[in-house]
């Protein structure tokens, strides 16, 4: 009972629910107090102790309804197989197919060897002419089965059959799994650990007897297996969710914040969204704190005389009227050209995702032209708006000198000593005249100018990239092209600025 | 006196006593009432402007006929103002009066150090219970029978005050430095915070407390709740209404209508003696509803439209 709830928090935490020790013991508390009867009542009540944000409820339903659907197939799927003897016969002959293979093992109970005498296979066609002959059997006495799994399943107890399950599945350490390609090969070993081999030869046995009541029972235990196989395949399906998926995910999740950005395939690009949101969450929770440490500074005359009357009016405890904190400005400048296109949608993903801690962000977006983008920004969702710059903005090959100038005339009096200007570009100037006046205007008036070069350090400076040039009139100069990287250079911007 | 513990026994008789003071409740509200109360846990509610959170709390106290403590969260928000403060004035006053009698007080007294262990005992006086003034966290507290003390709109408040709140949350007491520990009664009050989700409540907080989410009700749900508040509303016009403001909820819209408003416009279309919805009449009440000129402005085109869907519907 408490190992069930314990795998359920484990599930919830590995689907990014965060729960603490001390929500998993509220959570005990409650289900001692509502119990597992009524399902939706359960539903409810760990729904207000487990999840505690909107995100986090939605994946408690998907994860609750998941978890304890097993149960309801269980339901069902015994009921099935207990009273309903005319079943789906297609069903059946597939499930015969599928386990010839496997029913040829050794070993097994004597009895049953010695009444079978010269078995043979059963192989597809023959199975299935006489399942369906052994299907009008009808109702009556049957034969008591002899094997271990047989007699299991004829108990018609499901708790002792999903113990089983349970048992085997540690035997074979079905936790270890990893990929989702092992559960064919986990459910075989279960249902081998679970004695099935036995089974298998006393129901080729079985079906060649003569006596009617046993031919009942093999069909009987036919429609048992194909239950039991569900059952194992939903206990692997479970023990995967709760153990592989997550693991592959983490390893996943930190392999794409040290890819390359370009490198990420298209299939992964709403993980990594997920990534940015998540380092950008980090990074906003950190700072938002920090700032506190910041507020110290005005006199607050009336709370210092209203403290202090406890002192015969004397003043010596001092009460500060909290600041307001300078929240950086930056102006973001994108080179959105082919080769750095890629690092830029994730620049501005990034910048625009920790707006709470950035307000004021301005981006620009050249090739050939430089032009403000904010403004589609600010209309559109982050996705649209990355979509749009990148289309109408990257035609065209490289021109900084141009781009530069186009700056000076959009907005250079905007920037002043609490600008941080965020460059991010190969510094491939495609062997143009590259002055650096404007560029050393831009690092006079503002606070910070940062230049982030996609490319590694070995190749600044070769071919056409003026980056030695450039890299004179900045204050910081950082390869970056990973998210790690990314969030290195935001965190240090919110640092300093702060 | 209502018997709290009957009440409170199970989620069904709770939803029934809910619903006998106006309150129609889903089975997730009344469970979190149940659970808040059993396990004496405060309860976060969230959900947006007018669903009903601040009136949950308010209902529970009229349902458990126990005092209800409001603390309505807002910036800068201290200790000084929600928890307990010094009675300064009182204090000066008696420092005074012991300063007149000084002379009386030390009399006889041999030397300094038996001076000095006379005045403690004042010293002492001056930090009790006594000089303590309560504010609505302590009230709470200290209240006999126990209360309902509503945490309003916490999210106003600053992340400092989050951190007051944690002892009490968890433990049902105050720390005082000159006095010591405040433990709440033998009934701890029921606590029932409501935020509006302007900013994230920190996780410590959230941590010790039971989280409820209210949405905007389903169709059936909103019809009775508006049954349960304006009796008088015939059954069609009833159905009518909440489905277009179910419909105007799809809308994208500034600020989307919330029950209050529903019922505000309830009230008013009884007001106006109405059977029937119609698009000039809903054109002319729409600002019952909607409470920006832009989000009037967007629906107006659509007014036929929607009328006509509520009436089909």
């Amino acid at each position: 009972m408490d190992r069930t709830l314990s795998n359920f928090i484990n599930a919830l935490r590995n689907a990014d629910v965060r729960i603490s020790t001390a929500e998993t013991l509220d959570a005990f508390n409650t289900v001692e107090l509502v119990g597992y009867r009524d399902r939706q009542f359960l539903k409810d009540s760990l729904a207000l102790v487990l999840p505690k944000t909107q995100d986090e409820k939605e994946a408690f339903d998907a994860c609750f309804d998941q978890f304890f659907r097993y149960h309801e197939v269980d339901d069902k799927g015994m009921r099935r197989a207990a009273n309903d003897d005319d079943g789906d016969e297609a069903d059946e002959a597939e499930g015969g197919q599928g386990e010839g293979e496997g029913g040829g093992g050794s070993g097994g109970d004597p009895d049953a060897q010695q009444r079978t005498g010269k078995k043979k296979k059963k192989k597809s066609k023959g199975a299935r002419d006489e399942e369906v002959a052994d299907e009008d059997l009808g109702a009556g006495e049957m034969a008591e089965p002899d094997s271990k799994l047989g007699k299991l399943l004829m108990t018609n107890s499901k708790v002792q059959v999903s113990m089983a399950i349970a048992a085997a599945g540690r035997e074979v350490d079905v936790q270890s799994i990893t990929v989702f390609t092992q559960k064919g090969l986990y459910t075989r070993k279960i249902m081998d650990a679970m004695g099935l081999p036995d089974m298998q030869q006393e129901m080729a046995g079985l079906k060649q007897s003569r006596r009617i009541p046993d031919r009942r029972l093999a069909v009987e235990l036919q429609h048992r297996r194909e239950w039991l196989r569900e059952q194992v395949r939903d206990h692997v399906e479970q023990q995967f969710l709760l153990h592989a998926d997550a693991e592959g995910r983490r390893v996943r999740e930190d392999m794409l914040r040290r890819i390359k950005l370009s490198n990420v395939e298209q299939r992964n690009q709403h993980l990594i969204k997920d990534v940015v949101f998540r380092m950008a969450k980090k990074l906003v929770a950190m700072h938002s704190r920090r700032k506190k440490v910041f507020k110290r500074g005005q006199l607050n005359v009336p709370r210092t005389i209203r403290h202090n009357m406890a002192y015969d009016g004397a003043i010596f405890d001092l009460h500060w009227k909290s600041k307001k904190v300078d929240r950086p400005k930056v102006f973001a400048i994108c080179d959105v050209s082919g080769s750095v296109a890629e690092y830029a949608r994730f620049m501005l993903m990034f910048l625009y995702s920790l707006e709470e801690v950035m307000p004021n962000i301005r981006s620009f977006a050249f090739s050939s032209d430089l032009a403000e983008v904010s403004d589609i920004f600010s209309r559109n969702r982050l996705d649209d708006a990355i979509a749009k710059t990148l289309r109408d903005y990257s035609a065209g090959s490289t021109n900084y000198t141009q781009s530069f100038r186009d700056f000076r005339k959009l907005c250079m009096d905007d920037i002043d000593n609490r600008t941080t200007i965020i460059i991010l570009g190969d510094a491939r100037n495609n062997y143009a005249d590259s002055p650096t006046d404007i560029l050393k205007e831009m690092y006079d008036r503002s606070k910070r100018l940062i230049w982030l070069n996609p490319e590694p350090r070995s190749t600044w400076n070769q071919g056409d990239s003026e980056m030695r040039k450039y890299s004179a009139y900045c204050h910081q100069v950082e390869e970056c092209n990973s998210l790690m990287h990314l969030e290195r250079v935001v965190n240090n911007l919110l640092r300093t600025v702060a | 006196m209502t018997d709290i513990a009957k009440i409170a026994s199970s989620v069904k008789s709770l939803q029934e006593s809910l619903e006998a003071h106006n309150y129609i409740c889903s089975d997730q509200i009344a469970t979190a009432v149940y659970l808040a109360y059993q396990l004496r846990k405060p309860i976060l509610i969230e959900g947006p402007p007018g669903v009903g959170k601040t009136e949950l709390a308010k209902t529970t106290s009229q349902m458990f006929e126990l005092e209800l403590i409001r603390l309505q969260c807002y910036e800068g928000l201290d200790e000084a103002k929600a928890l307990y403060e010094w009675k300064y004035g009182k204090q000066l006053l008696y420092t005074q009066v012991l300063k007149e009698t000084l002379d009386e007080v030390l009399q006889g007294a041999k030397g300094f150090a038996e001076s000095v262990k006379r005045l403690h005992e004042f010293g002492d006086i001056f930090f009790s219970e006594e000089f303590l003034e309560p504010r609505p966290l302590m009230k709470a507290l200290k209240a006999e029978d126990g209360c309902v003390l509503l945490i309003d709109e916490i999210d106003k408040a600053d992340h400092e005050f989050e951190s007051l709140l944690l002892e009490i949350l968890s433990d049902y007491q105050v720390s005082i430095p000159e006095i010591g520990t405040l433990k709440a009664t033998k009934n701890p009050p029921l606590v029932f915070l409501t935020s509006n989700n302007t900013r994230e409540i920190s996780d410590a907080l959230k941590r010790r407390c039971l989280h409820l989410y209210i949405p905007f009700p389903d169709l059936e749900l909103e019809q009775r709740i508006i049954h349960a508040r304006v009796p008088e509303i015939p059954p069609e016009l009833r159905r009518q209404l909440v489905q277009f403001i179910h419909e105007l909820r799809d809308m994208d819209l500034k600020k989307v209508p919330a029950i209050s408003e529903t019922i505000d416009w309830a009230r008013t279309l009884m007001l106006l003696h109405t059977d029937n919805l119609d698009q000039d009449l809903v054109r002319d009440t729409l600002n019952v509803i909607l409470k920006f000129q832009e989000d009037i402005e967007n629906v107006q085109p659509e007014l036929s439209t929607l009328t006509s869907n509520a009436l089909k519907a």
